[in-house]
């Protein structure tokens, strides 16, 4: 378990006076870390519309919320767990019982053993930061939701398995065997990457 | 490596095992070259992601990102304090001429049910019970099967499995 | 509502509505539905634990590893057949741990609740005419994983 953040001072005067009302004082927080959730909600639906329209949703419920926010995490940390709730709301409302492919029932149910050979992921300082971050952003865009969906918890938001397959509705070793087969298809993705000459 | 075998290296990676389990994957590991491969490959795939997250910034400006905001949150305040408004002399209408449209729509949709219900191959409709479950359907047109797999969070399997916990 | 005041053109709608309902309604297939269920295991190991398990038969063992599942084994742990008159419902004991309840549903369709331990997990209503199979399923203990399968018998 990680330690409690201390809030930064700044934010927390803000959030302290937003909870009394002041609506000048929450458009500061908005201000201070649309950023992060709009980016956020951009890597779980991969569509700028619908990352606005849910980032925007989650500073609504923010306000509506802020009250019940007494500082167990950072203020960013609370409003993420906002936004990807929602996301993941709206996701499953896409894709409700819908037929899935079979890759999806296959790995899903367990899975056939993957047999991929073990790959070397192996950017380099050498290789342009920016083209490094389009290069992965372009793997990630491969995945399938629900694989970038558990990818984008455990890493970026480095929740535990019982927390994610709450988050997902779905059991513990759905979260493993989808954890495994996004990493490992990303890895494939990421292999052909060089050091220039 | 089998598949349970890589999920719980995976876990292992992930800080997910119990002090017992770790210490019996970590002698695996010391035993097998491909298991810390594999090991490897998680944990360079795992850095690159985190120190290479793309920088993603908001296409609107601060003004209209927030004027969004402030409209919607002024309006569902103003919508949960206001008055209810008088209705109208021709919404007595409204219910009587719903409860006809409603009827004539569900006759309409029973004779298309009745119709297609006898086809094999329509998707399932299903409902889950269980808090936090789901369900996925796979369709095989050529054998002619329809399969649902239902997901329900289960124990950790790693830590409470019980092998003589079979289906009897 | 003052039905003193309600147009009449309104009452010929409602029934005309009613009587298209009624008419449609009517139309339900009689008779009963003959089905036959199975409880299944799948694993990796060869050989089951159980020696009260059987091979599952071949016609659906067939099917099974047709889908992309990992199981290399199929065990039938329970087979039952029944019939279910239209509009009713019949529960069957799969196992301790797994019963069922089919509803006949009419025109060939049916409507199947599973019970794990006794629990509800899910409701699955699909049509099911001869030759068509409903495999339902989930994890089990051990990575291995249960189904239930469901058809018309030949």
């Amino acid at each position: 378990m990680t330690e409690r953040p201390a809030p930064a001072p700044d934010d927390q005067a803000f959030v302290r006076a937003a909870q009394r009302g002041d609506m000048v004082a929450y458009e500061e927080l908005v201000a201070r870390h649309r950023d992060k959730i709009y980016a956020r909600a951009y890597s779980m639906m991969r569509n700028e519309d619908d990352a606005v329209d849910l980032s925007q949703e989650a500073w609504v419920k923010g306000w509506q919320r802020l009250k019940q926010f007494q500082g167990e995490s950072s203020f960013a940390t609370w409003m993420t767990r906002i936004v990807i709730n929602l996301c993941l709301d709206q996701l499953r409302r896409q894709k409700r019982y819908r037929a899935e492919s079979i890759e999806m029932l296959d790995e899903e149910s367990g899975g056939v053993e993957r047999q991929m050979p073990v790959v070397t992921v192996n950017p380099t300082e050498r290789l342009e930061r920016t083209e490094l971050r389009q290069r992965i952003d372009q793997a990630l865009d491969q995945l399938s939701e629900t694989h970038r969906m558990v990818l984008v918890l455990c890493e970026f938001e480095e929740l535990e398995y019982k927390e994610i397959a709450k988050a997902m509705k779905c059991s513990i070793g759905t979260v493993m065997s989808r954890l495994f087969y996004a990493r490992r298809k990303l890895a494939a993705l990421l292999a052909d990457l060089k050091k220039p000459e | 490596m089998n598949a349970e075998f890589q999920l719980k290296l995976q876990a292992y990676f992930d800080g997910e095992l119990s002090a017992r389990e770790a210490r019996e994957i970590e002698s695996i590991l010391a035993a097998h070259a491909d298991a810390r491969a594999l090991l490897a490959e998680l944990r360079r795939t795992t850095e690159v992601l985190i120190s290479h997250e793309a920088e993603v910034k908001l296409p609107e400006s601060r003004e209209f990102y927030w004027s969004k905001i402030q409209r919607e949150i002024q309006r569902q305040e103003a919508g949960s304090h206001s008055a209810s408004m008088p209705r109208p002399s021709w919404s007595r209408f409204l219910m009587p001429s719903g409860a006809i449209v409603a009827l004539v729509l569900a006759g309409w949709f029973g004779a298309f049910e009745m119709g297609w219900l006898s086809r094999g191959g329509r998707s399932p409709q299903i409902e889950t019970y269980l808090a936090d479950s789901g369900a996925m359907t796979y369709r095989d047109e050529i054998e002619r099967t329809t399969v649902v797999w239902l997901s329900y969070p289960a124990e950790n399997e790693f830590a409470h499995a019980d092998p003589a916990d079979t289906i009897r | 509502m003052n039905t003193s005041r309600f147009p009449v053109i309104y009452w010929t709608w409602l029934a005309f509505g009613f009587f298209l309902v009624t008419c449609v309604g009517g139309q339900v297939q009689a008779g009963e539905i003959k089905l036959e269920a199975q409880l299944i295991w799948g694993t990796n190991d060869e050989k089951s634990p159980d020696p009260k398990h059987k091979s599952v038969e071949s016609k659906v063992a067939k099917k099974l590893k047709k889908l992309p599942f990992k199981w290399q084994h199929y065990f039938e742990v329970n087979r039952q057949q029944f019939s279910v008159s239209q509009g009713e419902s019949k529960k069957i004991v799969l196992s301790k741990d797994c019963e069922i309840k089919v509803r006949n549903a009419g025109n060939q369709s049916v409507e199947l609740t599973i019970f794990g331990k006794g629990e509800c997990i899910g409701k699955i209503s699909q049509a099911l005419p001869k030759d068509e199979l409903l495999v339902t399923g989930g994890n089990a203990a051990n990575f291995t994983s249960w189904f239930v399968v469901l058809r018309q018998p030949d």
